[in-house]
Order: C-alpha cells, then sequence, then structure tokens
C-alpha cells in the first residue's frame, strides 16, 4: 500500500474549510517517520470523521488502528528571563518556571484509503482529565472497524466512549476495577515476584 | 441331526448364552468397581457441560410440537404394515373375496395419505 | 524382594510358552496405551500440539488416537499455551468435569509458571496453581519430540501406579477430592491467586 503520504497541513486546511468551527492543533512527530498527528476537538469529532471519509479527494474509508495513551501530571520547567528589583536595582535575572501540564488520556486513530490508495492520516482525540473528564466521542459510528478497539482502550485506559454501540471489557473480565495500561497501575502482589524490594513490586519486574 | 426332534433347546441355549455375553462384563465392572475403583461424583463434575464456561439453565429446550404429525402417520401406516403381515403369509390359501376385503383396506389408507400429501403436512419447511 | 522373584518366576515360565501377569499390570496397560487427549490449545504450544498429531511425528501410535472434544470423554488436558487469568476458571471447570482418571501435560514455559509473559497484567504463572499437574515440559515452545517424551513419561507414570495400597492414585482413592475449587473473578485479580493444596512453589530464598 504504498501511496502518497498526505501532508498534514493541506488536511488541517481542508478540514477547517469543511467544518467550521473546529479547533484543530498540529502535532509535530520528530522521528524519522514524520507521522505528524492532528488533534481534534471533541465536539466536531464526528463531523470531522464523517467529511475525511466520505470526501471524494480523501476517501479515508479505513481505519487500521487505534490505540491508547496515557499522559501522567508532566512538569515543564522553562528558563525564563524577567526584571526583579534586587538591592535596589531593576536587573534582568533568568528564573527556572515550571509549569504543569495536566494529564489526559488520549485515543488516536490511523486511517487509511483503501480507494486512493493514501494515508496515513493520524488523528487525536484528548480526554479532560485523567480523574473525571474520561469521555471522548466513539468514532465506530463512522468506522466499524473501531469498533473492538475501542472497547479494549476503555477496558485497558478508562476512556469512555460517547456513543459507542457496546461499550465494555475486552480482554479482563467485566468484573475487573483497574485499568491496566495506565501508567500509575500496580499489580498486586505476589510471592513469587522475583525482584521485590520494599515499594512497588510490579514496576521494578515490569524492568 | 437337532432339527428333526426339536428345534428349541438350541435356540434357548443361544439366548442365554447371548444374554450372557452382554450381561457378564458389565458384571464384572461392577465387581471391579466395588473392590477396586470408587464411585467419585462431585458438583462441578456432573455440571453441565459448556466449554468451561457456567451454564445457565439446563440443557431441556422446547420441543416443538408439530413433530406429532410425523409420529401419528407412522403409527397408522405400522398398524396396517402388521395386518398386511398375516394376509402375505396366508395369501395362498384366500378366496377372491378376501383378496377383494385387503385391497379396500389399503385403499383406504392410501387415500388417507394422499389427503395429508395435499394438505402439505409432509413437507419439511 | 517379592518384585525380583516374581520377575525370575515370570521369566521362567515365558521360556516355557507361558504368559503371566498381574490385574495391576494389565489394568495399567490398558490404560497407559489410550490415554485420550482432550483438545485443548491455547496458544502456540497449541501448534506444537498440532504437529505432534500430524504425521511425521503422529502422537497416535502412543494410544492418543482420537482428541476428544468433551472433557467427557477425555482422559488427559494438555495446557498448551498461555494460560490468561480470564481463561483459568475456564481451563478449572474443564478439568473438574473430565471424569476420572484423568492427568495433566502443562506444555510450555507459560503453562508451568507464565513463562516470558508472567508479570502480564492478566497472565496466571502457571496452571498448577489450580490443578494438580502430572508432567511438566519446558520449551518455548517445546518441540514435538519433546511433546511425545513427555507422553512417554506419564505412560510410565501411569504404569507405575498401584491398584491398591496407601500409594494409590487419586481415581482409586475415595478420600482424595475429585474436583477443585474454581477461581472466581475478583476486583482485581483471582479470588483465590491460588490454591494452597495444590500449589508447592520452589521457594527462592535471597
Amino acid at each position: 500500500m504504498n501511496g502518497q503520504i498526505l501532508n498534514v497541513e493541506q488536511v488541517k486546511a481542508a478540514i477547517e474549510a469543511a467544518v467550521p468551527d473546529c479547533q484543530l492543533e498540529i502535532l509535530v512527530n520528530g522521528s524519522p517517520s514524520g507521522q505528524h498527528s492532528i488533534v481534534l476537538d471533541n465536539a466536531h469529532a464526528l463531523e470531522i470523521a464523517r467529511f475525511l471519509r466520505n470526501d471524494s479527494s480523501f476517501s479515508l474509508d479505513f481505519c487500521s488502528n487505534v490505540t491508547g495513551v496515557d499522559w501522567l501530571d508532566a512538569e515543564v520547567s522553562e528558563k525564563i528571563k524577567t526584571k526583579k528589583i534586587i538591592d535596589g536595582v531593576e536587573t534582568e535575572v533568568e528564573e527556572i518556571k515550571k509549569t504543569v501540564l495536566p494529564g489526559r488520556l488520549e485515543a488516536i486513530y490511523h486511517l487509511f484509503s483503501m480507494e486512493k490508495k493514501h494515508g496515513p492520516v493520524i488523528l487525536r482525540l484528548r480526554t479532560g482529565n485523567r480523574i473525571d473528564q474520561i469521555s471522548v466521542p466513539s468514532l465506530t459510528p463512522v468506522w466499524r472497524s473501531a469498533e473492538f478497539q475501542e472497547r479494549e482502550i476503555f477496558d485497558l485506559y478508562g476512556i469512555v466512549f460517547e456513543g459507542h454501540p457496546d461499550l465494555r471489557r475486552l480482554l479482563m473480565w467485566d468484573e475487573f476495577k483497574d485499568h491496566p495500561m495506565r501508567k500509575d497501575y500496580v499489580a498486586p502482589a505476589e510471592d513469587d515476584d522475583l525482584l521485590a524490594p520494599a515499594g512497588n513490586p510490579a514496576d521494578q519486574s515490569k524492568g | 441331526m437337532v432339527f428333526t426332534s426339536n428345534p428349541w433347546p438350541p435356540i434357548v441355549a443361544l439366548l442365554v448364552g447371548g444374554f450372557l455375553f452382554a450381561i457378564a462384563p458389565l458384571g464384572l465392572a461392577k465387581v471391579w468397581a466395588i473392590k477396586f475403583s470408587p464411585a467419585k461424583p462431585g458438583i462441578q463434575k456432573n455440571a453441565t457441560y459448556e466449554c468451561g464456561l457456567k451454564s445457565e439453565g439446563d440443557a431441556w429446550v422446547q420441543f416443538k410440537a408439530s413433530y406429532y404429525l410425523y409420529a401419528i402417520i407412522f403409527l397408522i401406516f405400522d398398524v396396517e404394515a402388521i395386518f398386511l403381515l398375516p394376509f402375505a403369509v396366508a395369501f395362498t390359501g384366500l378366496t377372491v373375496g378376501a383378496c377383494v376385503a385387503m385391497l379396500i383396506f389399503i385403499l383406504l389408507l392410501l387415500e388417507g395419505l394422499v389427503w395429508a400429501c395435499q394438505k402439505g403436512v409432509l413437507t419439511w419447511d | 524382594m517379592e518384585q525380583a522373584e516374581t520377575a525370575q518366576l515370570k521369566a521362567e515360565l515365558s521360556k516355557h510358552g507361558i504368559f503371566t501377569t498381574t490385574l495391576e499390570d494389565i489394568y495399567n496397560w490398558g490404560r497407559k496405551n489410550s490415554v485420550w487427549p482432550l483438545t485443548f490449545g491455547l496458544a502456540c504450544c497449541a501448534i506444537e500440539m498440532i504437529a505432534t498429531t500430524m504425521a511425521r511425528y503422529d502422537l497416535a501410535r502412543f494410544g492418543a488416537e482420537v482428541f476428544r472434544a468433551s472433557p467427557r470423554q477425555a482422559d488427559l488436558i494438555i495446557v498448551s499455551g498461555t494460560v490468561t487469568k480470564k481463561m483459568a476458571p475456564q481451563v478449572v471447570r474443564l478439568y473438574n468435569q473430565m471424569p476420572e482418571p484423568k492427568y495433566v501435560i502443562a506444555m510450555g514455559a507459560c503453562a508451568i509458571s507464565g513463562g516470558p509473559f508472567r508479570d502480564g497484567y492478566n497472565v496466571l504463572r502457571g496452571i498448577d496453581r489450580y490443578i494438580p499437574v502430572d508432567v511438566h515440559i519446558p520449551g518455548c515452545p517445546p518441540r514435538p519430540e519433546a511433546l511425545i517424551d513427555a507422553f512417554m513419561t506419564l505412560q510410565k507414570k501411569i504404569s507405575e501406579q498401584h491398584l491398591a495400597g496407601e500409594k494409590r492414585p487419586r481415581h482409586l482413592d475415595a478420600e482424595l477430592p475429585s474436583e477443585f475449587p474454581v477461581p472466581a473473578y475478583g476486583e482485581h485479580g483471582l479470588e483465590p491467586s491460588e490454591n494452597a493444596e495444590v500449589w508447592n512453589p520452589l521457594k527462592i530464598i535471597q
């Protein structure tokens, strides 16, 4: 399926032309693959998805993969120059300003076109936070292949997909309470954990 | 040989022998079970099999009532066959009137079969 | 010893064309040469098990003529592949539904101890946590010859079982349990996480 690779700026422009009120953001991928992704806003996600599938120039009819990402609260520190008064003299001082990026969950969609043989176009849907605002719209009504994959993300990350026809756990059993792929998941300790210092045995043995 | 005098003793002997042939292994198995191998039933062991899942309810499904028609038709023709058997055995020694009576009997049953076919009762749907 | 004397007597008689045996020998001979496995493959080791039943390695010549689909007709369950925690209660229920005498072969590293995936959130660290295993086959996956070797080990184990007395096997002893408790789906894992009467792990002393 070696078709042309779409320019992500062109895709963003086309979406903004077709769906006027949407707020998109391009996330640059610094790796050699150069597969940049577009972050959609949840209110217009379904409309954008329908446009991408139905539009004749894009015709993205194949959703090959849906995956989830867990971002913990991250501290970003940057050096900024501010003017401060020290000993009565106004001097320029370098300060380290720390901001906390709140944690959130993401669902990432990889879209290809069987008809036009181009792709991938990568979309990201973000939740509000990791605790109580964990719902995003489901794109299963647009691409059926997302059905089981969104169930898996619900099972392992905890993202609730609104509009999903059958949202329940897939890999774990229904009575299970945790979301195992979250970065702060701690597996229950067992007697035969080989590397078990005082602390978190699961983290250590995961290497 | 034995046939000329009385045919029954060898038949009885074979009957008893056949019966013992079937019963003896069962008896041996019973003796073995008592002596060596105790019965070990269990609640889960006797539970309904459903590929390892817990089965809800039991395996008794509702039988389709429309199968009764096949049972009734079989019964009718089975009884007819039983009546035809002695007729066939004594066929050479009967009068014409007896044959005509039997023919009427068969024709009546045939008319019943034609009626059932025309009603569409025997089609599999 | 009694065994040496009987062996000598047997050899003497067989020279004269008289074949002698014991009830125990005949019983075990019949059982070990007709062990019917249950079709039970979970993961990659199942492919090796299938290869063992096919023409090149042919498990059927050892007596495993048919793999039965129903546990009611099987003598042996070959647990081949990773046992996930979601699947574990079903494995134990299937084992419980097999009639005695029944045997278990744990094939591959995953069935013995969780294997390369033992830290996974859904991986059960060995099926011998819940059911008693007779033969373990190490390997990832073990070759078909290894499965055949395990089968022959099981046959040797069966031929050494006694008919009566203290050391008789589980299926001849009314006191020993005939089924094992099925783990339940808990909120964070299986409950109980192992069956203490069955599981005898090696303790790592650090």
